[in-house]
């Protein structure tokens, strides 16, 4: 069976597939469940009902007839095909018929005794005890109340007169002690009820009375807590103003409770006088007073209310603002009208203050939260922060241009004081979702919260951080549909809080791109630190190119710019704005000992707020870093342009060393290799990495959809595509740059080939000049000393090291190639495809092993 | 700092493929017939210091230099709404205006008489520029001026600015029928020079020209001015980088170090697509210009601006395609993906090789009815077919030793006709080297015997 069943385990659960020891414990739970009993109900043995009826019957009436016509019944019952549980109606029947016998315990008939019925749903925690001392009356139920009575009569034991009782009920329903009935004095159970009867008064209480009793100082003693909590709040300071509100509907509730306890009070006062207290205890129920029981009746309905309020208070001590807010609301999935309903009631009310400080963040971005009731929190370390007045709260927009920080102009000075902040960091900062104060009923897509958030955030940014001055414009877009905010209208709620993202989304994309020219700055970059901008770039390069090859600490500042001051203007950049043209800089990054121009040498665009909350400190790493490496492969291009010039024109025109031809081929068949490199490796990084992502990014900012957030989202996407797909990032750990780095070997290897050809260029100038001096001097012409060279070893010498650097260079591209053939991306993957268009990298491993 | 480029358009078929040319600049940069900057011309993004200069008093001057040695073209020119376009001292006409005769022998000798004076418009263009990248010369090498004076020019500009770039835009003549008897003569002389002296040549054969646009336009024998227009839209084209800068390819050595690897194979053949009404009168119309259609069509060979008759082992050397207009980036990666999967083009067995692609501008100011079009630069091993046309034709005349009595009045040919054998040796050999190149022993082409094994 054990095999059974782990397979059958295996087979449910996947996990214990591969985990034994879960699949241990399934097995030996399952069989435990298997050898349990669990679910077999306890069968009802037929035969042995039928024999305890008839030794009953027997007993009863030793004649034996009713046995036999006991038993003729019975006959006729098994023929009764229809009733299926004949065990079960034989054992009713008996228990019925039995019930007056008390030598015979019916319940042990019963296979399960019905259990016995609740009436109270949920006891709040502090229910009311029983005293020990009312037991020992049940205990005597047993005997004859005859005895009883008499055993009262001597000890001049009398009860108490319902009147008294009820008099002291209604006293202790408003939480006061009466004479009888008091609420126990000791402290630790200060919720107890004591029944003053024996020595003082002389009278008792029933059992039955003092549980009804019981149940009527629950109500006294909910409404006392009920009340401490309202007196304790209303003297107390700094309470929230959920709680405040809790508070104010609680009042008013207990309002109506003093209602009903004045009415019952009069109504219990009249029946006094018409009942007396000489009427005997058995004429309890008159007709039109009111007794205890009809108390309890009428005071049903209000014991249910009390343990809502009571709740409430409860939770009001733990939890504040929208989490009391979502405590209550949990109540409303109740099954209960009655309960529903009341939570309804008190939500509308409750979350009054809730509504008013979302009104106000949705439709003018002010948080206005003394209490740190809300769920969005502030962190008032960041930026400006408004405290709205509380004037301009209760009415929503219209009073809020009294605000000073509505000036059209931004006109309010303290927008402006305080030191300039990083809009990055104060975007995603300054407000905060707090999870916790978040009311279900609002947040009940995952979308909402977010959008409420994004919403205030929005128009808090654009009226602070923006300045924007066609605020007003937007603020009466949304006055055309601010709808009061009320807990009733849930759906309205959405709807307004929908639209009001999306006008507040809007704007705030209007204002980044029209105001800030966020496209502008995008475009700005891809222009100048991703070269874009290719004149530019090769009249920097032509410009710098001299200098960057000293020393970096030859490098001047003021040259630079001076430099790149002059790019821009012999180019097409000069057409560009000036407020471009103003972030663009060229400096040098910290150098180290040995480094070159070169190697620090960097272009910067400087961006200020609001901007930099979507080109933060991160990106614009990124993009340096990026620019970086655009500008080596830049290099290494210009510097086989200048390779190829020298070794077609160069060569062709004025070398005339012959036999040196053949390597000038090999030469140029190199250069061609690492020109093709070269320029796929910079159509790669153009298009299918720059161009492809900038249409995505472009593609979604003119969709004009989401917010901030968005933006900020989908930039950082396109940048980090950008640095993922251009670096040739592997995602594998411990491969991330390996591709990157062979790049940059071969990059090295270029550089270092350039030099070796102009040695080796160098090298056949000379020789051809010695040859015209050799041709001279066999004239009989001497121009100049003649100098035989060992020229046969120097250009062996260059020329192995062509070779060999020609040759690095091939087998690095091939493993380059190799290594991006299996590459995780696609786009890298199609970088081989374009280096070995014409399957030459194939061909050639394929030769080569 | 532009890169500037000095435009040289020698005789009767330069200077009238120059003249529409110069209309087409004009119109895509937004400059009137005056040379002065249309007011709506505000657009920007392009670079016109390349092709022109401004004087001082804003008037937009071509860098372009007219030579010819006969009148009635310049002539027409300057009769032309165009006509105070050029710099007035930049046209050269023969003074006894005679023409070369269809004989190069004579425009080359004329170019020693007149030397001093176009050498003169030259420099001036020369030092006027910031920082002269090359010249562009247009010329036909059939008749006598464009080709012999041509050659003679090519000869003295390689002379002079040894490391300033020569693109020359040749009209082959047109294989099948030729008007002057002599063209086989003229064209081999002239390739001499373009092979040792221009940097990199743009082949226009005129037959090729021909069927297209008889193909394109459903006449029987195109008008000069239509092949005229079609030859100036490819000269357009392939200027564009430099005219409307991007990443790459903004200057003209980016274009000619990826397209040539070796110093004598820079023959380079052009396709263009789609042909439409707007550059050239009544042309049909095409109906789809996806990326990829054009891509696929500029490799078909009867979008080549060249006759050949590519053997099996034909292949590119390399491929630039320079594509206008409003493009999605994704779709050239899927297209250069298609064009490989489905191997619509061979290449060189002995270096890595694949199809660039220059995305690039369209000017604002001319409207197309096209979203995309592309123009492609190859280096192709069949462009060999043409010269061996060349050569067979040159042969069968020197055979006969036909027609050489005008050569041998001129000066170079007086004692011996050795220039047509070392015309033709050249020749040969550039054909083998073309050969070679289909090979993957390119790689020791030129080496010593063994290594050629």
């Amino acid at each position: 069976m054990t095999t059974s069943l782990s397979s059958l385990i295996c087979s449910l659960v996947p996990a214990a597939r591969v985990n034994a020891v879960l699949r241990q414990d399934l097995t030996a739970q399952c069989q435990d469940i298997l050898s349990s009993h669990i679910g077999q109900s306890h069968e009802v043995d037929f035969n042995q009902v039928v024999d305890a009826i008839k030794r009953k019957l027997l007993r009863n009436a030793p004649g034996g007839t009713d046995v036999l016509k006991f038993t003729n019944l019975l006959a006729r019952l098994l023929k009764q095909h229809i009733l299926s549980r004949k065990p079960e109606v034989l054992s009713f029947l008996t228990s019925v018929a039995f019930q007056e016998d008390p030598s015979l315990n019916p319940s042990s008939l019963f296979t399960r005794p019905p259990s016995p019925r609740r009436a109270l749903k949920s006891k709040p925690a502090t229910q009311v005890k029983q005293e020990p001392t009312s037991r020992q009356d049940t205990s005597t139920g047993r005997s004859k109340a005859q005895i009883l009575r008499e055993h009262r009569q001597s000890k001049s034991l009398h009860y108490a007169p319902e009147e008294l009782l009820l008099r002291d009920s209604i006293y202790i329903l408003q939480g006061i002690t009466g004479k009888y009935i008091q609420f126990s004095s000791s402290d630790e159970d200060d919720d107890r009820i004591v029944f003053l009867e024996d020595q003082v008064t002389r009278y008792t209480v029933s059992p039955s009375t003092k549980a009804l009793v019981h149940r009527l100082a629950e109500l006294g003693y909910l409404y006392r807590r009920v009340d401490n909590f309202i007196r304790e709040r209303e003297t107390a300071s700094g309470i929230g103003m959920i709680e405040q509100s809790l508070c104010h509907h609680l009042q008013s509730q207990l309002k109506e409770y003093y209602r009903l306890i004045a009415v019952l009070e009069t109504q219990a006062l009249s029946s006094i006088p018409q009942t007396g207290l000489e009427r005997s205890n058995d004429n309890l129920a008159s007709e039109t007073g009111v007794s205890l029981k009809r108390l309890d009746v009428w005071l049903n309905d209000w014991r249910l209310r009390m343990r809502m309020m009571s709740v409430c208070v409860e939770g009001a001590r733990e939890a504040q603002g929208g989490a009391l807010v979502n405590l209550i609301h949990s109540y409303t999935d109740n099954g209960d009208p009655f309960v529903r309903n009341f939570t309804h009631q008190l939500l509308e009310e409750v979350s009054c203050p809730f509504f008013a400080t979302l009104h106000k963040w949705l439709f003018s971005g002010d948080l206005y939260d003394p209490y740190g009731e809300f769920f969005v929190a502030v962190d008032t370390t960041l930026g400006p922060t408004q405290v709205a007045h509380p004037s301009s709260l209760s009415g929503g927009i219209n009073e809020i241009s009294a605000d000073g920080g509505f000036g059209a102009q931004g006109g309010d000075p303290d927008d402006f004081a305080g030191p300039p902040q990083q809009g990055g960091k104060l975007w995603e900062n300054k407000y905060q979702l707090r999870e916790a104060m978040l009311p279900n009923f609002v947040g009940k897509s995952s979308g909402t919260k977010a959008r409420i958030l994004s919403t205030g955030k929005s128009l808090n940014f654009i009226r602070y951080s923006c300045h924007d001055s066609e605020w007003v414009v937007t603020r009466e877009k949304m006055s055309s549909f601010r709808g009061t905010l009320k807990y009733s209208d849930v759906n309205g709620l959405e709807k307004s809080i929908d639209s009001a993202y999306r006008l507040a989304s809007h704007r705030l994309f209007e204002v980044f791109i029209e105001k800030f020219k966020l496209l502008d700055h995008l475009s700005a970059l891809k222009h100048y630190l991703f070269l874009g901008h290719g004149d530019f770039a090769d009249q920097l390069m032509d410009a710098l190119g001299p200098s960057l090859a000293k020393p970096a600490n030859a490098l001047y500042r003021h040259n630079l710019t001076a430099t790149l001051e002059t790019a821009i203007r012999s180019s097409n950049a000069q057409h560009d704005t000036p407020d471009v043209l103003r972030r663009l800089d060229a400096r040098m990054l910290e150098y180290s000992h040995g480094e070159i121009g070169w190697d620090v040498f960097t272009l910067e665009y400087k961006v200020d707020a609001p901007i930099d909350t979507v080109l933060d400190a991160l990106a614009m790493e990124g993009y340096l870093k990026l620019f970086r490496h655009l500008w080596q492969m830049k290099r290494v291009e210009k510097t086989l342009d200048r390779s190829w010039s020298r070794v077609i024109s160069g060569a062709r025109t004025f070398i005339r060393v012959p036999e040196l031809e053949h390597e000038w081929h090999k030469i140029r068949i190199s250069i061609s290799e690492m020109i093709h490199f070269i320029r796929q490796v910079e159509a790669y990084c153009r298009l299918e990495v720059i161009e492809c992502s900038w249409k995505v990014l472009i593609d979604f900012l003119n969709k004009k959809e989401g917010d901030l957030d968005s933006i900020i989202g989908a930039h950082r996407t396109y940048l980090d595509r950008v640095v993922k797909k251009i670096f040739l990032w592997n995602m594998k750990l411990g491969k991330e740059e390996v591709v990157h780095n062979m790049m940059k070997d071969a990059f090295a290897i270029v550089l270092m080939y350039r030099e070796a050809m102009e040695n080796f260029y160098n090298h056949c100038l000379s020789e051809a000049a010695r040859r015209d001096q050799a041709a001279d001097e066999q004239r009989g012409v001497f121009t100049g000393k003649y100098e035989p060279s060992a020229s046969e070893d120097v250009a062996q010498t260059l020329t192995t090291r062509l070779h060999q650097y020609g040759q690095n260079f091939s087998d690095k591209v091939q493993s380059i190639v190799q290594h991006l053939q299996v590459h995780p991306d696609l786009d890298c993957r199609f970088l081989a495809i374009r280096l070995s268009f014409s399957d030459y990298y194939k061909s050639r491993k394929e030769a080569r092993s | 700092m532009p890169r500037e480029l000095v435009n040289l358009q020698i005789g009767q078929c330069g200077n009238q493929m120059g003249s529409v040319f110069w209309q087409r600049l004009c119109a895509e940069h937004g400059i009137n017939q005056e040379g002065i900057l249309e007011e709506w011309a505000t657009e920007g993004g392009d670079r016109k210091d390349v092709f022109f200069y401004q004087a001082d008093d804003e008037h937009y001057i071509p860098r372009a230099i007219l030579v010819d040695l006969e009148p009635r073209v310049i002539n027409n020119i300057l009769a032309s709404p165009y006509a105070n376009l050029y710099n007035p001292e930049n046209i050269f006409v023969s003074k006894d205006g005679g023409g070369a005769g269809n004989n190069w022998a004579q425009g080359y000798s004329a170019g020693e008489h007149i030397y001093e004076d176009i050498m003169e418009m030259i420099d001036r263009e020369a030092e006027g520029s910031d920082s002269l990248e090359g010249f562009m010369v247009m010329h036909s090498i059939a008749g006598g001026t464009g080709s012999g004076l041509g050659s003679f020019l090519l000869e003295r500009l390689n002379d002079k600015f040894p490391k300033k770039l020569i693109q020359t835009y040749s009209v082959f003549p047109n294989a099948q029928e030729g008007d002057v008897v002599v063209q086989p003569y003229n064209s081999l002389l002239a390739l001499k020079r373009l092979v040792n002296h221009a940097d990199s040549v743009v082949v226009l054969d005129n037959g090729a020209l021909a069927r297209i646009s008889a193909d394109r336009l459903h006449v029987q024998t195109a008008s000069f001015d239509q092949t005229n227009q079609l030859a100036a839209t490819v000269i357009a084209a392939s200027t564009q980088t430099l005219r409307y800068p991007g990443y790459m390819n903004n200057d003209l050595v980016g274009i000619v170090a990826s397209l040539i690897p070796t110093p004598r194979c820079h023959f380079l053949m052009t396709s263009y697509t789609p042909f439409t009404s707007d550059q050239i009168d009544k042309a049909k119309s095409i109906r789809r210009t996806t990326v990829l259609d054009v891509m696929r069509r500029l490799l078909q060979p009867k979008n080549r601006m060249v006759l050949t008759s590519p053997s099996k082992t034909a292949c590119y050397i390399s491929i630039l395609n320079i594509i206008q207009g409003d493009v999605d980036p994704t779709d050239v990666h899927q297209s250069l993906l298609r064009i490989r999967e489905r191997q619509l083009a061979n290449f060189i067995p002995w270096g890595p090789a694949s199809i660039q692609v220059a995305l690039t501008k369209r000017s604002p100011y001319v409207t197309s009815n096209h979203r995309v079009s592309g123009l492609m630069l190859a280096n192709h091993t069949s462009v060999a077919s043409l010269f061996k046309r060349m050569l067979d034709q040159y042969d069968r005349l020197r055979r006969r030793n036909a027609f050489l009595e005008q050569y041998k009045k001129e000066k170079m040919f007086e004692n011996s006709l050795d220039e047509f054998d070392d015309a033709r040796a050249t020749c040969d050999e550039l054909l083998k080297e073309y050969k070679a190149c289909e090979s993957p022993d390119y790689i020791s082409f030129g080496g010593p015997e063994g290594e050629q094994s």
